[in-house]
């Protein structure tokens, strides 16, 4: 049996504000997009939230909901950090933290228990000490499993703790009267055939059985969901730095035919990962490209990298290639970047050297290295935007290295 | 245009311009091969633009002209046909009846002025050299060319015509094969050309063992013509790296091997090789090579032969294709092995002007 936390910050990037400006305090404040302005809420306060006001909505929207709001550009630099000083603190408990995304991360503490006279007092310390050493509040669930731990931190939203109990029967009936839409993987589409079938809730689910499950939503999922709505989930927190591959995403709030702005994006998100091989130490020898056209229709690119790699200059060089080939002219709903085939070193045994440079570009490497842990400094200091890197706009043909030898005319 | 003509001899050539006809979709007149009558044959183009094959078949043409025909289709059903002969007409429309036999099939053309004209290679010097000489050249070294894109100057043969000797070479960066020929060259053909690996690959299939090749070379484009076939291909631009410097002026030790000897061991080895690492160890001692693999999932394996050696003991580590690749395409029974040490490139030698330079892997 293991012990899973998850730890969710209630209304992250509203409460930093409301921390930095105590005026702001008690106020509805939603950072996001000007209410006069095409963009939507990233986060709203609990005090926007009584106006019906949630993520992702437009911000014109939130705007005739609460017209008094404050609404409050994103600092990024500044929750990033926050965001770190979190997951050291979550560091401290286990080594075994995965890092869903900047405000919201799986512990499994399953190893430490034995620390600790039993779960819920490790967590109400954890619960304890995230307002002291950041000013924020967090809700956080205990329960067997990833699953059951973030229904908990849900339900018990904001600055609550929940432990789910442990033996079939109870987590049967916890999750019970929830709604279907509590199942990890259940969406608009899945929901209304279930509600169609009469599924209402978790409770419903359970009821029937698989293969009635299945003439509604598939044989796959209903396996899977099945298993969810009994309160069985096996999926491991995964550390980030054993991942197979690291990857970013990011999709357009209208879809996005400008080349230009596509470039930049994918060379943001190659940043990105850039960034998180290097923190993590390891280099990667396969890149891959995906794209989503506006009709969902998704397709992905990978190649190979010419050697285990963690400089933005040879990711970026890849990335550009693929786009170049895959792109086309259509306009694109998602754009994303990763990288697979990880190793600890950058020089892999055994390795195939070149016979035209037998040291594969010993001075290149040094140079990016260099480059690349400068600006890694400066945007750690003052954020993302401090520094931008130049967009090529010609061919994807940048800085490639000489080889060492000469050539014959 | 009307004519009859042998089916089994239709089909190789048409076969032969599959690989070109429709490899680029974007103009639909590329997925076509024209048709022209000369004399007692015909003419058979296709092209990608850039690389185009003309062949002729013998054919009794009862009446000239021309058309072009979808290359995919037409293939398919001359191979289905059982009669020995055929008999094309094509109307004004451009489509063409097929009559074999009891079979009739009826297929629609594209007008012959919408083909593209082949590039004209405008040159006054030109250089005749055996068939059969010329497909040995290339035989033995287009293995070793590039495939990666991304180093385009690598992804052919490139031909130095030089000093009276035809010097044909490929790598990929890690090794290097090199097959020269005594050959007449006229004051002004000197110069170097990289032909893509595919023009190579068609000509391998074209070139027979006998009759004479005449290669004809302008800036962008290079011809080879020989008898009733002619490809036309495009030039890789260069440069291509200084190939004669990562050749070994002179190495330590020279190890005589059994070709076909070497060549099982390494490909049985090999078996033991994973993919991701795709290495063996080749240990030289006295009088004795062992070849070995290891592969964390599966296991081990090894192999001892026989040799002449009395230097140091070496411990050297090779991808096995890049062993087995020339070992496949010499025809001689012994090759020599030249090696210094652990790190520098090795060289495989032969009794032909040949030779093939192969960068060891670091294996810790």
């Amino acid at each position: 049996m293991r012990t899973i936390l998850h730890v969710d910050m209630d209304a992250f990037f509203a409460a930093i504000e409301q921390r930095d400006h105590p005026e702001w305090r008690g106020k509805p404040v939603i950072v996001g997009a000007p209410p006069d302005r095409r963009g939507v809420v990233s986060t709203a306060s609990y005090e926007a939230r009584a106006f019906g006001i949630h993520s992702a909505m437009p911000s014109r929207t939130a705007g005739r909901l609460c017209p008094h709001a404050l609404f409050v550009r994103p600092r990024m630099a500044v929750y990033q950090r926050e965001s770190e000083r979190l997951m050291a603190l979550l560091d401290g408990y286990t080594p075994d933290v995965e890092a869903v995304s900047v405000d919201e991360a799986f512990l499994d503490v399953t190893g430490v228990l034995h620390f600790w006279p039993d779960a819920k007092t490790l967590a109400r310390s954890l619960h304890e000490r995230i307002p002291q050493e950041l000013g924020l509040t967090a809700s956080i669930g205990v329960a067997p499993n990833k699953f059951l731990a973030k229904v908990a931190s849900d339900l018990c939203k904001p600055n609550g703790l929940l432990v789910v109990p442990s033996d079939p029967a109870a987590i049967r009936a916890f999750l019970a009267p929830l709604p279907v839409s509590r199942l990890f993987g259940v969406g608009k589409i899945t929901r209304a055939h279930l509600e169609k079938a009469g599924l209402h809730t978790i409770g419903d689910v359970q009821a029937v059985s698989e293969s009635a499950l299945a003439s509604c939503v598939g044989e796959a999922a209903a396996r899977s969901m099945r298993a969810l709505a009994f309160g069985q989930d096996e999926r491991p927190v995964a550390r980030e730095w054993e991942d197979k591959s690291l990857s970013r995403e990011t999709t357009f709030d209208t879809d996005c035919a400008d080349r230009t702005l596509l470039r930049e994006t994918l060379i943001a998100l190659v940043e990105s990962v850039g960034r998180r091989l290097r923190s993590h130490g390891r280099f990667a020898r396969t890149a891959f490209l995906k794209i989503r056209f506006p009709d969902f229709r998704t397709i992905t690119r990978q190649r190979p990298i010419p050697e285990p790699t963690d400089s933005d200059r040879l990711l970026i060089q890849t990335a550009l290639r693929l786009f170049e080939k895959a792109a086309g002219t259509e306009p694109i709903r998602l754009i994303g970047f990763g990288v697979q085939n990880l190793t600890d070193t950058q020089v892999p045994t055994p390795f195939q050297p070149d016979l035209f440079s037998p040291k594969p570009a010993p001075t290149q490497r040094r140079k990016d290295q260099r480059l690349d842990r400068v600006v890694d400094t400066v945007r750690r200091q003052f954020g993302n935007d401090a520094l931008r890197r130049g967009v090529w706009h010609g061919s994807a043909e940048i800085n490639e290295p000489e080889p060492d030898s000469g050539t014959n005319a | 245009m009307k004519i009859t003509i042998q089916r089994e001899q239709l089909a190789s050539a048409l076969q032969r311009l599959q690989g070109i006809s429709g490899s680029r979709s974007t103009l639909p007149i590329l997925s076509n091969v024209l048709i022209e009558t000369d004399k007692d044959k015909i003419w058979l183009t296709a092209t990608d633009l850039e690389l185009s094959l003309r062949c002729a078949v013998p054919a009794e043409v009862v009446k000239s002209g021309s058309t072009t025909l979808p290359a995919k289709p037409l293939f398919n059903i001359v191979r289905e046909l059982s009669e020995p002969q055929l008999e094309l007409e094509s109307d004004e429309q451009h489509s063409t009846s097929i009559t074999s036999g009891a079979a009739f099939f009826k297929i629609l053309g594209l007008p012959p002025e919408d083909f593209p004209a082949l590039p004209e290679v405008q040159s006054d010097v030109s250089l005749t050299l055996d068939q059969a000489v010329f497909r040995g050249m290339l035989e033995k070294t287009s293995y070793a060319a590039s495939t990666d894109e991304t180093r385009q100057f690598l992804n052919g043969v490139l031909l130095s015509f030089k000093d009276d000797k035809l010097t044909a070479v490929a790598t990929d960066g890690r090794r290097l094969a090199l097959f020269e020929q005594e050959i007449e060259i006229a004051k002004g053909a000197e110069g170097e050309l990289i032909v893509p690996s595919k023009t190579v690959s068609e000509l391998l299939h074209g070139l027979k063992e006998e009759g004479t090749l005449r290669i004809r070379q302008a800036k962008t484009q290079i011809a080879f013509e020989c008898g009733d076939l002619l490809v036309l291909s495009k030039l890789i631009e260069g440069p291509y790296p200084n190939f004669r410097q990562v050749i070994p002026a002179q190495a330590e030790n020279r190890i005589a091997l059994d070709r076909e000897v070497l060549l099982a061991a390494v490909r049985r080895v090999s078996l033991l090789t994973s993919t991701r690492t795709n290495s063996i160890r080749m240990t030289f001692a006295k009088n004795k090579l062992t070849v070995s693999a290891e592969s964390p999932d599966i296991g081990e394996a090894r192999e001892t032969l026989p040799i002449k050696y009395s230097g140091p003991t070496l411990n050297v580590g090779f991808n096995p294709d890049y062993v087995m690749d020339p070992m496949k395409h010499l025809p001689t029974d012994e090759v020599f092995l030249e090696i210094t040490d652990e790190i520098s490139p090795a060289v495989f030698k032969c009794d032909l002007p040949f030779l093939y330079v192969l960068m060891p892997m670091r294996l810790d």
